[in-house]
């Protein structure tokens, strides 16, 4: 609180450059124009951090902090209470690395859907694509797990029908409540879900790319495949690096709600992530302290994550992100 | 030049308000009350408490929040209901589910950190959260300034014992924070025409198939067997289940494994602690672990093994939501059910036809029964300590556990639903077609819109439907009404009927021939034990390893496999401190069966 | 410039095209299908036996929902917070990513990691409620805006983007003697233009359907939003598994009364979803051509 009221003497030398612009060099300048954004991220992302200390306690909402028990690290250290516990710790991040590796691998998809829809010639076709594939973006989990049992149910579903008149199976199979290819399917889910809206940014880094390259490669002789890979390709990979490294950081958080919808008690083996596996043991309605303690956890992790990342692109394209 | 000093005075107003939020900030920093008063305009509570005298003929409206942790419906509330309320108290209702909003226990964390948590408010039961608000001054004392004494003169009547409970559980013996739902007076079981736990069979293909004796629970699997050989295919020509079950239930354990302990007088909770490994028998001195070898819960399981084996349980059980398994009851798809609210198949044409779902019983059924409580239930209805007119909101809770409030609060206005004729309740015709939760279009006068829309929907109960209304002489509950028993049966009702006995109803028949385990209700003067952060992680752990294993148990390719899965079951389940909680549940129902003696 | 097109291009694109109508009518069936369950009859669509097209059409679902109370306030709300709040969006990151490429500025790297590292942060909802009702965010229209001005993801959007212009156009407005202010808005602001309508797009949507700090911030039915209003119906099988699980499972419940057709659950996801496809051609155009630098330059 007290570095907070530290910032308010700003606002005046904010108006000041105004007039006395030449007295002030260049770097400060630029920095009081970032200033106000700088106060704004500090009040809603950096001030409810006070909140972390609540993890050492056993605090209860309502009461004030001094009311209410100090316990050091007995929440970060009850993740690890025994040999069991740990054992599933380690099943859960098992499946949050692997659901976040393939997320990273598939990652390269909407940059090859933007630029394969780049070459669509038809305009109308073009703009019709890329309005319908955001489609399934729009449908919360719960109904796009509505659709799917309606495909995939034993009785009715269509998959299911379409096998046994086709003769591969002779009888119903519940392909939902299946455990072997469970990472590979969430992933497909969250692929079909997510590419028409995840290319649009790259949609827009092509459209950033200078027409005048095209037309040099052109009269160069330089074919479709050759402007693609020479032009189209390095024009987004700045926007591709940096979502990747984001993703990198992301490791850790792949939410829940997908895997929520999704699991069931055979494939819950490898579906349970790390956030779903906090939430289905209840302990982030009841323990306010247990559940700070996992989302601190969570924060460093990510942090130091986005920390190695970066120096990893320092290394290999020598250039960093942040 | 221009455009760049319009950017910088810009820029230097957001920074001075937020400079300005800032110093507000720090400002609030000693007084945890001031900054939530503040946003709802009530900071005047307590001057403008005593100046509104509630006895003046017409009153301000009067906008309250009611947060409850039981109602699936957030926003005010609407139509019939919202009239009564309207015209008799000048009150809106602005419903806040706490589970609809942010889930869990979320909005309740958020409120209570704003130190307001609304007006009226409704616990899901009276464990940590009910405790925590009380010790954090959230609640009204009523009986402060009197007034309880002043405005709750039903509440004193009829729940006497209610308000004595907890005045002596959570008030230390002289404040009164709440008031417990269900209310009911008398022995016998607390349900209504269909107990919680019955054992329903489409009753005309159990008769095709020859009416086979059924003596212990497994009994029901030949002929439930028999009856899919009968009838294979649905009205929309899917294959027929006997069982088919649904996860997003699942508790601490597998919800539809349990329902097997309730038909043989074991539950999870003795209604007085809240559930957890134990299951507890409503009126022996009994505790069952859930991982016990002979324990109901292990041979529900195996039952449904069987089962399955037999082709009795549906394939989709395991990825199917609750709705979708509602969706196959009403299309005929399913020839048994736990639960008589899950019958959407009578339909009056079905019945017409004698087809239907009816109580086919097994000779060592036991059902449990929750039993009528005159101290209250654990659902616990308190008034906000911020309220900005608590008298009010007093005076209709009050209204609420009044004979009057409770017909009309479930009911609707008398001469809508239903009248009195020679000082009994009888349904009207709009009743019959409304009741219990039909969108049945409501006239203007009583408030327009349908009557599902209307409906009370804070969803707690003040009195126990049961029990008799004293100025009626007919118990609340409508389908118990002398009047509505004395329709005429539809023709699976009467053949029903002629086959067991002459009874009029499940109830009924398994009350003749004492079938029913009465859950009995005790007075301890404590507020039950909250169990420890620790357990209740511990609690968490166990129950999804309980749940998942119950599932693959269910669904084992054979014997071997299912005996493998159990074993794994029980030493994951003890490895991560099964018996840790165990004990914990049982030493607390222990101390529950010493009060029962009492 | 028309090259006649080798027998490699035509299959390229063929199969490009073929991909792309498969992978469109993927995405589109499940909507469809959502779609015709609303408007056929809810009693067949209940049962499953609504597949392929609509039975027994009927709009009363839709009625229905519309009829709702608070609905056309709450439609106000939500527009406005999505106009208001995109503009600031884009107008913050726009300039905010643009400052961060000036090497010059003080302490640049420190500062930008300081907004960066915000994106992994979770200091928990109920710390970050406090300091809202603490700067009087409740109840306040600009609880919608203000924490939505300067968004990370956007920053480092508008920075990539900008770093990857050729240099040479602001040197050479700077050897004209154009200050930071004239050169963002003459020079970087008309060619960010695609992922300015990139982020435009997201943070529309992201605005529109936002519910959570309407949950927690806001109780005066004055500010809801439509998210909010009817978000409460797609949450209300999951809500009432909750009640239930915390009740000891299988409490006597008159089901009828918790729970909201599923047809009317569907229609409200489908109102949401409408809106979205009629504005989202509008920022097409945007995309549709290559922009001409030399055009800007000249």
């Amino acid at each position: 609180m007290n570095s907070a009221a530290g910032t308010s003497p700003h606002p005046q030398t904010v108006a000041q450059p105004v007039s006395r612009r030449r007295g002030i060099t260049e770097r400060y300048r630029l920095f009081l124009y970032a200033l106000p954004f700088l106060v704004l991220v500090f009040v809603f992302s950096y001030m409810p951090l006070y909140g972390w200390i609540y993890s050492l306690y056993n605090y209860r909402p309502g009461f004030k902090l001094s009311d209410t028990p100090f316990v050091g690290l007995q929440w970060f250290r009850s993740i690890f209470a025994n040999p069991t516990q740990t054992q599933e710790v380690l099943r859960v991040m098992k499946n949050t690395v692997a659901m976040s590796a393939l997320g990273i691998l598939t990652s390269v998809l909407p940059v090859a859907f933007a630029i394969l829809l780049s070459e669509i010639r038809s305009m109308r076709f073009k703009k019709t694509v890329q309005i319908l594939t955001t489609l399934p973006n729009f449908i919360s989990w719960v109904l796009v797990y509505a659709i799917a049992f309606m495909m995939f149910n034993v009785d009715n579903g269509l998959i299911n029908k379409l096998m046994i008149e086709l003769g591969f199976q002779d009888r119903g199979f519940n392909y939902l409540a299946n455990d072997s290819h469970t990472w590979l399917a969430m992933i497909l889910w969250a692929t079909w879900k997510g590419l028409g809206w995840g290319a649009i940014m790259y949609i827009a880094a092509i459209t950033g790319i200078d027409q005048e390259q095209y037309d040099a490669a052109k009269v160069d002789g330089a074919g479709r495949f050759r402007q693609m890979w020479n032009i189209t390709v390095p024009g987004i990979m700045p926007t591709y690096f940096v979502l990747l490294l984001l993703s990198i950081a992301n490791f850790i958080n792949n939410g829940m709600e997908q895997y929520f919808v999704f699991q069931n008690p055979i494939n819950k083996d490898h579906i349970e992530v790390l956030d779903l596996y906090v939430y289905n043991t209840g302990m982030l309605g009841t323990n306010f302290s247990f559940a700070t303690a996992v989302s601190m956890l969570k924060s460093i992790i990510s942090i130091a994550l986005l920390f190695f990342a970066n120096r990893l692109s320092k290394w290999v394209r020598g250039e960093s992100i942040i | 030049m221009v455009q760049m000093k319009k950017k910088k005075a810009l820029t230097a107003s957001v920074a001075v308000l937020l400079a300005a939020s800032l110093a507000a900030c720090s400002g609030g920093n000693n007084n945890n009350a001031s900054p939530t008063a503040a946003p709802s305009g009530s900071a005047s509570s307590g001057a403008s408490a005593s100046a509104s005298g509630s006895s003046a003929p017409q009153r301000d409206a009067y906008k309250i929040d009611v947060f409850s942790m039981l109602s699936n419906f957030s926003g005010e509330q609407q139509g019939w209901f919202a009239k009564v309320v309207k015209d008799k108290f000048n009150l809106d209702l602005n419903i806040i589910s706490s589970n609809l909003e942010g889930g869990g226990d979320v909005k309740f964390s958020a409120m209570m950190s704003a130190g307001n948590l609304g007006d009226l408010v409704v616990f899901g039961d009276d464990g940590q959260k009910y405790q925590d608000a009380i010790k954090a001054g959230m609640l009204l004392d009523w009986t402060q300034d009197g007034l309880l004494d002043k405005y709750g003169q039903n509440l004193i009547k009829y729940a006497p014992k209610a308000i004595e409970k907890n005045k002596v559980n959570f008030g230390g013996g002289s404040k009164v924070y709440g008031v417990g739902f269900d209310v009911g007076e008398g022995d016998g079981p607390s349900e209504g025409k269909d107990m919680t736990y019955n054992p329903n069979l489409r009753y005309d293909l159990y008769v095709k198939a020859g009416s086979p004796k059924i003596v212990k629970m497994e009994d029901y699997l030949p002929v439930l067997k028999k009856m899919q050989e009968l009838e294979p295919k649905s009205d929309s020509g899917r294959p027929t289940y006997a069982f088919s079950m649904w996860q997003d239930w699942d508790g601490n354990m597998m919800m539809n494994t349990k329902a097997w302990a309730g038909l043989n007088g074991f539950d999870e909770g003795d209604g007085f602690n809240p559930g957890g490994f134990t299951l507890i028998s409503a009126d022996k001195n009994e505790v069952q672990g859930v991982l016990d070898e002979d324990g109901f819960y292990m041979r529900g399981l195996k039952l449904y093994f069987d089962a399955n084996q037999m082709g009795l349980v549906d394939p989709d059980s395991m990825t199917q939501k609750f709705d979708d398994v509602v969706n196959k009851m009403t299309d005929g798809q399913l020839l048994f059910t736990w639960f008589p609210w899950l019958n959407t198949y009578n339909t009056p044409e079905r019945l017409a036809a004698g087809k239907g779902f009816a109580l086919v019983p097994f000779e060592e059924e036991r059902t449990f029964s929750y039993g009528n409580n005159p101290y209250g239930g654990n659902r616990i209805w308190a008034i906000g300590a911020k309220a900005k007119h608590p008298e009010r909101v007093l005076e209709f809770l009050d209204w609420m556990y009044s004979p009057e409030g409770t017909m009309v609060a479930n009911y609707g206005p008398e001469g809508l639903a239903w009248k009195l004729e020679g000082g009994k309740p009888t349904l009207t015709e709009f009743g019959q077609q409304a009741l219990p939760s039909n969108p049945t279009a409501v006239p203007d006068e009583f408030g327009g819109g349908t009557w599902k829309d209307g409906m009370n929907q804070i969803n707690n109960t003040t009195f126990k439907l049961t029990t008799i209304n004293p100025e009626t002489g007919d118990p609340y509950d409508y389908t118990l009404w002398t009047s509505t028993l004395a329709q005429t049966p539809n023709k699976l009702e009467e053949s029903w009927r002629a086959a067991m006995g002459g009874a009029t109803s499940a109830k009924d028949y398994l009350q003749k021939n004492d079938m029913i385990a009465v859950n009995k209700q005790i007075f301890t003067g404590t507020a039950p034990e909250v169990i420890s952060d620790e357990l209740s992680q511990k609690q968490g752990q166990v129950s999804q390893v309980i749940k998942q294993y119950s599932w693959k148990m269910v669904f084992a390719k054979n014997e071997a496999e299912f005996d493998k899965l159990k074993k794994e079951m029980i030493s994951k389940a003890k490895g991560l401190g099964y018996d840790d909680v165990y004990n914990w549940n049982k030493s607390q129902n222990e101390k529950v069966f010493e009060y029962r003696a009492k | 410039m028309k090259i006649r097109s080798s027998t490699g291009d035509k299959v390229f694109h063929t199969f490009n095209y073929l991909f792309f109508a498969i992978f469109t009518l993927l995405c589109l069936f499940p909507f469809y299908y959502l779609f015709i369950n609303t408007i056929s009859s809810n009693d067949l669509s209940s049962r499953g036996l609504v597949m392929w097209y609509p039975k027994e059409i009927h709009f009363n679902n839709y009625l229905q929902v519309l009829k709702l109370k608070g609905l056309s306030q709450a439609a106000i709300v939500s527009v406005g917070r999505t106009v208001i709040g995109t503009l600031a969006t884009v107008a913050g990151s726009a300039f905010l990513g643009y400052i961060f490429t000036k090497r010059k500025m003080w302490a640049r790297t420190f500062w930008y990691r300081f907004i960066m590292i915000t994106m992994y942060f979770n200091a928990g909802i109920i710390p970050w409620y406090v300091i809202m009702l603490k700067l009087h965010m409740t109840n306040n229209f600009m609880a919608y805006i203000l924490p939505m001005i300067v968004s990370p993801f956007y920053v480092i959007l508008v920075k990539t983007f900008v770093e990857s212009l050729p240099e040479v156009l602001q040197e050479s407005a700077e050897m004209d003697g154009a200050g930071t202010m004239t050169l963002f808005f003459r020079i970087i602001l008309p060619l960010i233009m695609p992922i300015a309508a990139t982020i435009a797009i997201f943070s529309a949507v992201t605005q529109w359907n936002s519910f959570i700090d309407t949950v927690f911030l806001m109780t005066d039915q004055k500010y809801y939003t439509l998210q909010f209003v009817l978000y409460k119906y797609l949450n209300e099988s999951n809500s009432l598994a909750a009640i239930i699980r915390s009740s000891g499972g299988a409490a006597n419940v008159d089901l009828s009364k918790m729970q909201t057709a599923t047809s009317i659950r569907t229609t409200v996801s489908m109102i949401v979803v409408i809106p979205i496809l009629f504005v989202y051609p509008f920022f097409q155009r945007f995309f549709v051509k290559g922009i001409m630098i030399g055009a800007v330059k000249g």
